[in-house]
């Protein structure tokens, strides 16, 4: 039998026919779907033009762990759930949560680190310790955290920062702007290299505070440890006291 | 007494007793009944066996073979008859006593997956044979019925080798009772062996001529083509070599192979939710089911059987994305489920939406359209199988 009589058999004269629709973006079902579309290193948009408009299908993507591998994406889809939410939105300890958020509020027990990076507006709540990097390159909103590791606030561009217990190493370096608050100490390099924006310290300061410093206000409770405004350009550095070879100009408090 | 689990058309039967009978109809098949421990798997098979063969339960239960790591070939086959070497013509052939499963054109291999992987591979040669050899000896049982039964993956199974799997024609899930045929088994009165030795019995020629019979069952031309793009839809991807998945080793769908693929995601294309492509071997065996089923529910061999009975006859031999699978309402356990949705939109786009493309090949291929012109229609169709399959065909013909 030739092939033409083969299909007129099968079809029996209706031949109807449709192409095959392609580009669905709708079948997005797993952190894994979601890299394959806009990759592992995406930027904000791209991710948003591809992610789930159903609430379900976005709780569905957070609640799976993203590991190292999609950890940016897990953290851009943190923010745009936060953003469409209209109660704050809760979220388990994972690093990036809150990346580039622009609006909304998230609350975490605890904080893996990179928490708030990048955010532009919003507010974040750790009721426990926050990881290395809190809210770097934050240009709005503000963070609230018991504590934090590392890096806390560096290049800070604006909006504010609260710790309400203890900074480690490095907190506001690099900042341009913005207001950081720490209830309890932090550790040493605190405002390093900050060129404007204000640093509170309601307790102590590690060595080396406000190092190269070229601008913004640091004003210390507590005792300034040794090294206090090494080589600093500009700004002002207010303590209660300090140590060893402190810089000429830094002032006490009134 | 068990449930009506399997819908063709607007007839229910229950799925695992017609699988068994339709496979007791054809020859050279193996059906794998799978499911927990007590669903009366082998019961059936035995009980099955009885009526066909016409003989006593107890003869067919001595036919099976049953999986545990201390089988072997001698065993299950047969071995070398040592009393050759001490008979006075022992320079003559070989001797090998077979043993009775060997011998059987019933075979049921029971709990298959207790075998250790590198046993499995003996019922490779076996399966869908009609001869078994052994010591460079041949036993010609003819024609065979072949069963297995399997459970779920417990602390003594063994995981099943894929090409095994492949050629198992169909895997139906075997259920426990449920609440009336519990109450039913409750309050029967005979024994198992009692009821067999009740049930109608097949002479030996109404048993030979059952094949006969299925196979003049002929197939409509829309089960023929459904088939066709069926197996195609399973097994093409544009990224592999001769665009065929079965020729994947390492990459895989699941393991990224489909990503920036135009097809990834998009619910209307098939090859990108499951992993394995389809062997000859499905469309072989949806022919051969296809027409037993219209043979033992008296009804043509159409569409409607064909939906029923696919998913049954793909399941095992394919792995779905774990993506897609996990999520409601599959929740990681209805992968035959899924896979009867896939088959249903397979027929159904094949059925209402390739008509013009299918059309445009045939003119081509009989003559009565240019080839480089049909290539140019179909090249404005997104189908896998227009690009994928149709438009190389054409090249070729140019």
């Amino acid at each position: 039998m030739k092939l033409v009589g083969f299909m007129d058999a099968a079809y029996q004269g209706k031949a109807s026919s449709r192409r095959l629709k392609t580009l669905q973006g709708d079948m997005i079902f797993s952190l894994e779907d979601l890299a394959d579309q806009v990759g592992e290193k995406p930027s904000r948009a791209a991710v948003e033009e591809f992610v789930p408009q159903d609430k379900n299908q976005l709780d569905l993507l957070i609640s799976a762990d993203p590991g190292k591998k999609y950890g940016l994406l897990w953290g851009y889809l943190t923010s745009l759930a936060a953003e469409r939410s209209p109660a704050p939105l809760m979220l388990p300890s994972r690093d990036y949560a809150g990346l580039e958020l622009l609006r909304g509020t998230i609350i975490l027990q605890e904080a893996g680190s990179h928490l708030g990076e990048r955010m532009k507006g919003g507010k974040i709540l750790v009721q426990g310790k926050a990881g290395d990097y809190l809210g770097q390159e934050m240009s709005g909103g503000g963070i609230i955290a018991a504590g934090c590791r590392d890096y806390a606030f560096r290049n800070m561009h604006g909006g504010y920062g609260v710790v309400r217990g203890d900074a480690c190493k490095f907190a506001g370096l690099g900042n341009s702007g913005g207001r950081i608050v720490v209830l309890g100490s932090c550790g040493e390099r605190a405002g390093w290299l900050m060129r404007s924006g204000s640093l509170y310290v309601r307790g102590d300061a590690g060595d080396y505070l406000g190092l190269l410093m070229s601008g913004g206000k640091i004003r210390v409770l507590g005792k300034a440890a040794k090294r206090a405004g090494w080589r600093r350009k500009g700004g002002t550095i207010r303590a209660g006291s300090f140590g060893p070879e402190a810089a000429d100009d830094v002032l006490g408090l009134e | 007494m068990g449930r009506k689990d399997l819908s063709v058309g607007k007839q229910r039967v229950n799925a695992l007793l017609f699988f068994s009978l339709a496979n007791a109809c054809l020859r050279g098949r193996c059906v794998l009944l799978y499911g927990g421990m007590g669903a009366n798997k082998t019961t059936l098979v035995n009980l099955l066996g009885s009526s066909f063969l016409s003989m006593d339960l107890d003869e067919v239960e001595d036919l099976m073979v049953t999986g545990h790591p201390e089988q072997t070939e001698e065993k299950i086959v047969g071995f070398l008859d040592p009393r050759q070497w001490t008979s006075a013509d022992a320079a003559g052939s070989t001797q090998v006593l077979w043993t009775a499963w060997a011998q059987s054109n019933w075979k049921l291999i029971n709990e298959i997956n207790r075998f250790p992987s590198g046993k499995q591979n003996l019922f490779l040669e076996i399966l869908q044979k009609r001869k078994i050899s052994y010591a460079g000896q041949i036993c010609q049982p003819g024609d065979t019925c072949y069963f297995a039964t399997m459970n779920p993956e417990f602390s003594a199974t063994y995981p099943m080798d894929e090409a095994l799997l492949d050629r198992i024609s169909a895997c139906v899930p075997a259920a426990q009772p449920d609440f009336l045929a519990g109450l039913l088994l409750s309050e029967r009165k005979q024994e198992v062996r009692d009821l067999a030795s009740m049930l109608p019995r097949l002479t030996s020629q109404e048993f030979s001529s059952l094949p006969e019979n299925v196979a003049e069952k002929s197939l409509t031309s829309q089960v023929e083509l459904a088939i066709l793009c069926l197996v195609r839809d399973f097994t093409l991807c544009e990224r592999a070599p001769s665009f065929d998945k079965t020729q994947l080793s390492g990459a895989k769908p699941s393991l990224g192979l489909c990503s920036g693929c135009h097809y990834h995601n998009n619910p209307e294309a098939i090859c990108w939710q499951v992993d394995e492509g389809l062997s000859d071997r499905v469309r072989q065996d949806l022919r051969a089911f296809c027409r037993a089923f219209a043979y033992l529910l008296d009804r043509d061999a159409d569409l409607p059987v064909l939906k029923a009975i696919a998913p049954y006859i793909i399941w095992h031999r394919t792995t779905p994305l774990r993506s897609v699978l996990e999520r409601p309402p599959y929740f990681g356990a209805g992968k035959l489920a899924y896979v009867a949705e896939l088959v249903e939109k397979s027929i159904n786009r094949t059925m209402n939406e390739r008509a013009e493309i299918n059309l445009i090949f045939s003119r081509a291929v009989d003559g009565e359209l240019e080839a480089a012109q049909a290539i140019e229609e179909l090249s404005t169709f997104d189908d896998p199988i227009a690009r994928l399959d149709f438009i190389p065909t054409l090249e070729q013909m140019r």
